[in-house]
């Protein structure tokens, strides 16, 4: 009698299982979509592109209420256990934080809106800069958390950890960095506050990437890192991560320093 | 027992890759790696019982290898594993049940608080009057329901007046959560109980004798969710007063039931802990594989 490896003896659980392991990825790549889909509005000052972004939301909406619905059906006939159970629950999570990241793609539409639909000047390229860079940024991180997840790849998901306390770093210079762009040009004060609404949407899209990576660290090693310092998960994923999150982290301080005196 | 040196003379005919899977040595198997030690602590800081490296052999067939485990005192511990696993051949150690089978020996050491219960001065019936078993199919005697419980409290002359035993059976069957439904027939037979009530009057059957350990072995498979229910509760109820080992098929019983679970697999203990971690983390992959239906 042997394990046979990631196979169950219920060969229609594995197929229930893997469903809702293909609904997560699916949800993935929707919401790295939407977030691509809503930049491309504001780039290319769209808004009729805007409004099909926001309703295209609504699919990552019945996506999350069918995983959620496949997960209580499969908790109540499968009666999970162990790694099966973690597995169930952190992608309801999971699925909830994807929600979410199509909620804060939804707002990058937003402002396409706004910015293009009113009768105001559009702010200019240069002020807009940022929105793109980070934009690109995040998606990075949730392709990287999503490939994480579809591989169930700890290094992966310590490298999205890591991502994520660099953007932190990143959010503290864009906004030195918009402070001065008022100060220099007070026209721009107008778009100033949807600029910072569009920048706190983006952050809060690379903090899902980063939540979903705890949950992968709770599939795979059985640890709830919620609430818990990057520094200490990444501990518990491996010891050896630690010196590399700090080399990681301030080779990566080291480049943005100098990428922002470039300017 | 296919030892791996059976394996490699088995039959040459089959195919080069199966031969090869054949002889493969499998350490995570593990009765295949001498050195395995039990993942999770085996001991407790309050133990009623405790066994230290049984060895349990029907003939030359070794059953069980190298087992330590204790019982702490009011708690529930659950032994798990597929069949044949030994996990009900250890069980049976615990009040020398196997001294039945001829052909069984049992080495190694196994304490009721400190007592040596294979020791010369260790009389067996009383053991079994301490250790108490209820087992798979409810067994009552062909007696009435009052002489079931009665007839141990006899025996060991545990009563010394017929009040003094009517109130032994009435606790016995009130703690067995029997009273109230044979209160008014304590004459009719045993046998003339619905299984679940069967089973709950072998508990207080076991109960009446005030034992300080109950074995289980398997007490639910028999019975309907509902009975099965009736008897769990009684389990929890019971664990105030007594320590329980209880061997089930059902993971399900064992989470619900125990505050430990022991997982058996080809005779060793392959881990044990908290019932909490072992559903929810489990250390070794043997136990995952067996509780989240990955054996084949």
């Amino acid at each position: 009698m042997n394990i046979q490896g990631d196979r169950h003896i219920y060969k229609r659980f594995d197929k229930e299982m893997q469903y809702l392991h293909n609904l997560v990825v699916q949800m993935g790549r929707l919401a790295v979509n939407q977030l691509e889909d809503a930049l491309d509005t504001l780039q290319n000052e769209n808004p009729g592109k805007a409004y099909d972004v926001i309703s295209n939301d609504k699919k990552l909406n019945d996506l999350d209420l069918q995983a959620d619905d496949e997960i209580i059906r499969l908790i109540a006939l499968r009666q999970p256990v162990a790694r099966d159970l973690r597995v169930l629950i952190s992608i309801g999570k999971i699925v909830a934080e994807l929600e979410r990241t199509g909620d804060e793609a939804r707002k990058i539409a937003g402002l396409t809106i706004r910015f293009f639909e009113s009768d105001q000047k559009p702010p200019s390229e240069e002020i807009l800069r940022d929105i793109y860079s980070l934009s690109a940024y995040v998606i990075n991180m949730l392709e990287m958390a999503i490939q994480a997840f579809d591989d169930l790849n700890l290094d992966l998901a310590a490298d999205v950890l890591i991502e994520s306390a660099q953007l932190d770093n990143q959010l503290k210079s864009i906004l030195r960095r918009l402070s001065t762009f008022i100060m220099e040009d007070s026209r721009n004060v107008g778009h100033f506050v949807d600029i910072v609404l569009g920048i706190r949407a983006l952050e809060r899209f690379g903090g899902h990437s980063s939540n979903i990576a705890g949950h992968i660290v709770f599939i795979e090693k059985g640890i709830d890192v919620r609430h818990t310092d990057d520094k200490t998960i990444l501990r518990n994923i491996r010891d050896v991560y630690v010196k590399e999150f700090d080399t990681a982290l301030s080779e990566k301080a080291h480049e943005s320093d100098s990428g922002e005196e470039g300017r | 027992m296919n030892t791996l040196t059976d394996r490699i003379t088995e039959d040459m005919s089959a195919p080069l890759d199966e031969r090869q899977a054949a002889v493969a040595p499998n350490f995570d198997d593990p009765v295949l790696n001498p050195d395995f030690k039990t993942f999770g602590n085996v001991h407790v800081d309050d133990p009623a019982m405790t066994s230290r490296n049984v060895n349990v052999s029907y003939g030359d067939k070794q059953a069980i290898f190298n087992v330590s485990l204790d019982v702490g005192k009011n708690e529930v511990i659950a032994m798990i594993g597929p069949s044949g696993c030994g996990k009900s051949t250890f069980l049976r150690c615990l009040n020398r049940m196997n001294d039945t089978i001829d052909v069984c020996r049992v080495s190694g050491s196994i304490k009721l608080y400190g007592e040596d219960i294979y020791g010369k001065d260790m009389d067996v019936v009383l053991l079994r009057a301490r250790v108490g078993i209820v087992f798979q199919k409810p067994n009552p005697f062909p007696k009435s329901l009052y002489e079931n419980v009665a007839y141990g409290v006899k025996l060991h002359g545990l009563a010394s007046s017929k009040s003094e035993l009517d109130d032994i059976v009435e606790s016995s069957l009130r703690k067995a959560d029997l009273w109230k439904e044979v209160s008014d027939r304590l004459d009719k037979p045993g046998t003339g109980l619905s299984g679940g009530q069967q089973q709950r009057l072998c508990i207080a059957r076991a109960i009446a004798i005030s034992p300080e350990i109950i074995l289980m072995d398997e007490p639910c498979s028999a019975l309907d969710p509902i009975a099965t229910a009736a008897i769990e509760e009684l389990i929890d109820e019971l664990r105030k007063q007594y320590s329980i080992c209880i061997v089930t098929h059902s993971m399900q019983q064992a989470a619900r039931v125990s505050q430990r679970t022991a997982y058996f697999h080809l005779g060793r203990l392959v881990e044990v802990g908290a019932t909490d971690t072992v559903f929810t983390n489990p250390r070794h992959r043997l136990t995952e594989g067996y509780i989240t239906g990955r054996f084949g």
